[in-house]
């Protein structure tokens, strides 16, 4: 049934490039083509955040609102990074220990403590590549994505000790409430720390620079962030899968995600593995807000950055099917495609006035409908409450 | 005549209301712009505020799509209420999508069309005022009711998420060409008369009027049922209670003061806009009624004037002060997190009363402190700072430090009463009170009481059969 409803999705969309070509020549396969590219790259990036809802939701029951905030702050971390490459060499020892001790902390999770050897020599490896790096505006981009990720997973960790563990075995309501509260901490913290201003994003790379192929009937001109995005997607992604089905925290986290109260007693350090979780949410919310400004050139105030985004990625992770990891890949690739591709296929003509405008309204209108209609979500099970 | 508690609450009230209003008519010709306005906003934000208690305090539904029904309201009554001239102003301009249908939704028209001139005239714009934002309040019901049928299959976050993605969709669907013709796009309306915003008296008139229907509601068959449902709903289903039927009736009501409370908000702002309507009035709303008490009108009222307070004379806290300002400030907030916890601690007898995590507390905030005073006549640290953000960091600290410490907020569900105030003590129960409590709540008690040995027993001595003569 499920590749019926595809094939004809397929066949119906395919008829309708083809019927929009002969009306009019210029949307033709580099029209079209290029709309895929974007749609697949704004769908990693949706993917990325959704990623970090759906584990949260997955392990504590908890809609994460701020996490369109941890989005927000990763990609304005990084900024404030790469903005300043190449660094004087005072700068860059002093930042390079703030990314060292976070990268001990994050690497400290899985050693359970600072002091193990492994930790102290990846500590010591993390200050020399940093200050390397910083100090060469080359690999800038980079740099900023690797120690924004590390600086925002413990943001998020931070945010699940001081907002959230208090409140374990609170009314879930609470929970959603403080996590509003928190996300409001976050914007208004970003306009004290950031200002409330647009900023270009533009860090000097050869990935923002054009790409131009040959398709049949014309040249398809992108930036290499189509390359980029959906690269650096699927290995994180490819990172996350090996780290939760092959590692004892992962399996840990699987088995706190079915039932908390058992895994505590079969000896799951539960506060650790929900930590971990927001700690992983957060690192991919960070990847994805540094790809975001490296995509469109800017990103926009810090009061709402993340929120579009934020509840975009969440609608992304209910319509996959929230809790499950694939739902959430597949829920933010849909919901790129229906934002670019949809939109392409009913385009601006001189008798129709296009669906442009309409397409932030259509993760809402998908989500209402998702959840009127299946709440599991594509892949997700069924997780309606007992009585 | 004052034993009698009915007379007396009724003489209190009244007096009460007396003062009230004697208060709102110094407010008034005190002078002060400020004042006046705070007193309105808190009017408003009240009305709002006390409407989202119903879905979110009464009914136990995480409703967070408050801002959308305002903006229905609040767009209706502008367009209804805006003069002719003003109409034909933003209907000329270059950049209007408001066309000849819109210009059409006027009530002045549709009075004088139906031949009631008078109501159609200058001085009755009061009238056409009600009027709209009845009609808004309609609307925005109907909203509520449309919004209100996904919570009969979701719960929980699920439904908190969809009233969102409601509330949110309302705004960016304004906003679109196909309903850009009635909100004018993102330029909205300039020009709404701004009195009856303004005026303490309308906006205190109609807070009056949503808290007598709310204060009623709750204790009506209504409320019962929908507090019943926030308890539990299954059972509230046992008891015959139609769910479904009472929740889209909250919304359909909680929509309507919505509107009304939108309405009065666009007349206080004077333009009608798309970005007067975010999410972060819902938040401001939500802090409300968290902080003052979940389900309880008075309480709601409480934290609104809390937030509204915090809102108008929170500017010292975003001005620019020099850095070593705020790092003493932050010091000595630490200073004082860490001596409270000792406090707290010595007097509850926890014992170590310091804390080790208190340690490191204390002394940064020392360390602060001492940078901050010795370091004052830094470069560095003279540097002015501007504390963009400030108030609304604090309300979000605050509702994160009352979700973890009293969830409840500070009145709970109770409602504030004379009987705080002026009634006798809370009585200490007899010994004999006891034992019947301690009688019917121990099961082991109950199983002795067919023991032929009364003496044994004799807490049992009430709870005996009457002997049968």
């Amino acid at each position: 049934m499920p590749w019926l409803v595809a094939a004809v999705l397929i066949a119906l969309v395919v008829w309708r490039m083809a019927y929009l070509h002969q009306v009019n020549p210029a949307f033709d396969v580099a029209f079209f083509g290029g709309a895929f590219l974007r749609s697949f790259q704004l769908g990693s990036l949706y993917a990325l955040i959704a990623l970090g809802y759906t584990m949260v939701y997955g392990i504590i029951r908890l809609i994460n609102f701020a996490h369109g905030e941890v989005f927000m702050v990763g990609a304005f971390v990084a900024y404030f990074i790469f903005s300043r490459t190449p660094y004087t060499w005072p700068w860059a020892v002093l930042v390079s220990v703030l990314v060292a001790v976070g990268f001990m902390y994050v690497l400290g999770f899985w050693r359970g403590r600072l002091t193990d050897p492994l930790v102290l020599t990846g500590g010591a490896l993390a200050f020399l590549a940093s200050t390397l790096a910083l100090r060469s505006a080359e690999y800038g981009w980079f740099w900023a994505l690797v120690s924004s990720m590390f600086v925002t997973g413990v943001v998020g960790v931070l945010i699940d000790k001081v907002a959230y563990r208090p409140l374990r075995g609170a009314p879930r309501n609470s929970m959603l409430i403080t996590a509003i509260a928190v996300s409001f901490f976050l914007q208004n913290f970003g306009i004290l720390a950031f200002t409330n201003r647009q900023t270009p994003f533009r860090p000097d790379s050869f990935w923002t620079g054009f790409l131009q192929f040959n398709v049949p009937g014309g040249t398809l001109f992108t930036t290499w962030m189509v390359v980029l995005v959906p690269l650096v997607t699927a290995v994180l992604v490819i990172a996350l899968t090996l780290f939760v089905t092959r590692t004892r925290l992962g399996r840990a986290m699987r088995a706190t995600a079915q039932d908390a109260e058992t895994a505590q007693m079969m000896g799951v350090n539960v506060d650790r593995v929900i930590a971990t979780t927001f700690l992983l949410g957060s690192m991919l919310a960070a990847a994805a807000g540094v790809m975001w400004g490296m995509t469109f050139g800017s990103i926009n105030q810090p009061a709402i950055f993340g929120i579009l985004p934020g509840i975009k990625a969440f609608a992304a992770a209910v319509i996959g099917g929230i809790g499950s990891l694939p739902g959430a890949v597949i829920g933010g690739v849909l919901l790129g495609f229906m934002e670019n591709f949809l939109t392409s296929l009913f385009p601006r003509t001189a008798s129709f006035p296009g669906i442009t405008e309409y397409k932030d309204t259509f993760a809402f209108l998908l989500l209402i409908v998702i959840l009127l209609v299946k709440p599991s979500g594509i892949v997700g099970e069924d997780l309606s409450e007992k009585v | 005549m004052l034993r009698d508690r009915r007379f007396r609450n009724t003489v209190l009230t009244l007096a009460g209301l007396g003062l009230l209003m004697f208060l709102l008519y110094l407010v008034e010709n005190s002078g002060s712009i400020k004042l006046g306005e705070v007193a309105a906003l808190f009017a408003i934000w009240g009305i709002a505020a006390v409407s989202l208690n119903l879905i979110n305090g009464v009914t136990g539904i995480l409703s967070l799509g408050h801002h959308g029904f305002m903006l229905v309201g609040g767009y209706v009554t502008a367009l209804l209420i805006l003069p002719q001239d003003t109409r034909e102003l933003i209907s000329r301009s270059a950049r209007s999508q408001m066309n000849e249908f819109t210009l059409g939704l006027n009530l002045q028209d549709w009075f004088t069309a139906v031949g009631l001139d008078w109501l159609a005239s200058p001085e009755a714009l009061g009238v056409r005022f009600v009027v709209a934002l009845f009609l808004g309040g309609l609307l925005a019901a109907l909203f509520g009711i449309i919004v209100g049928f996904p919570s009969l299959r979701l719960r929980g976050d699920y439904l908190a998420i969809v009233t969102f993605a409601f509330g949110e969709a309302i705004r960016l669907l304004a906003s679109t060409p196909l309903l850009g013709s009635f909100t004018n796009g993102a330029l909205g309306f300039a020009g709404v008369p701004s009195q009856f915003g303004k005026s303490v008296w309308w906006t205190f008139g109609l807070l009056a009027v949503t808290v007598f229907v709310m204060s009623r509601l709750k204790f009506s068959s209504y409320g019962r049922a929908l507090q019943g449902i926030r308890e539990d709903e299954v059972a509230a289903e046992a008891m015959g209670v139609n769910t479904s039927y009472h929740k889209v009736l909250a919304f359909a009501i909680s929509a309507f003061f919505a509107g009304v409370a939108g309405g009065l908000w666009v007349s206080w702002v004077g333009t009608a806009r798309l970005d007067l309507f975010l999410f972060t009035l819902t938040f401001y709303f939500l802090v409300a009624i968290s902080l003052g008490g979940t389900g309880s009108v008075t309480g709601v009222l409480l934290g609104t004037a809390l937030v509204v307070f915090v809102r108008q004379y929170g500017d010292p806290l975003e001005q620019s002060y020099a850095l070593s300002t705020w790092l003493a400030v932050a010091g000595l907030l630490l200073l004082a997190l860490a001596l409270g916890a000792f406090a707290y601690r010595s007097l509850q007898r926890l014992r170590p009363a310091w804390h080790p995590v208190l340690y490191p507390l204390a002394f940064a905030g020392i360390a602060v402190v001492a940078v901050a005073l010795l370091g004052a006549d830094l470069n560095a640290l003279e540097r002015r700072w501007q504390g963009f953000g400030m108030r609304a960091i604090l309300l979000s600290v605050l509702l994160i430090v009352i979700m973890i410490f009293r969830p409840s907020g500070v009145l709970g569900r109770s409602e504030f009463s004379w009987a705080w105030l002026f009634g006798e003590r809370k009585d200490v129960p007899t010994e004999e009170e006891r034992a019947q409590d301690a009688w019917l709540s121990n099961a082991e008690l109950n199983e002795r009481a067919d023991d032929p040995d009364p003496a044994a027993h004799p807490l049992l001595e009430r709870g005996k059969k009457p002997k049968e003569q």
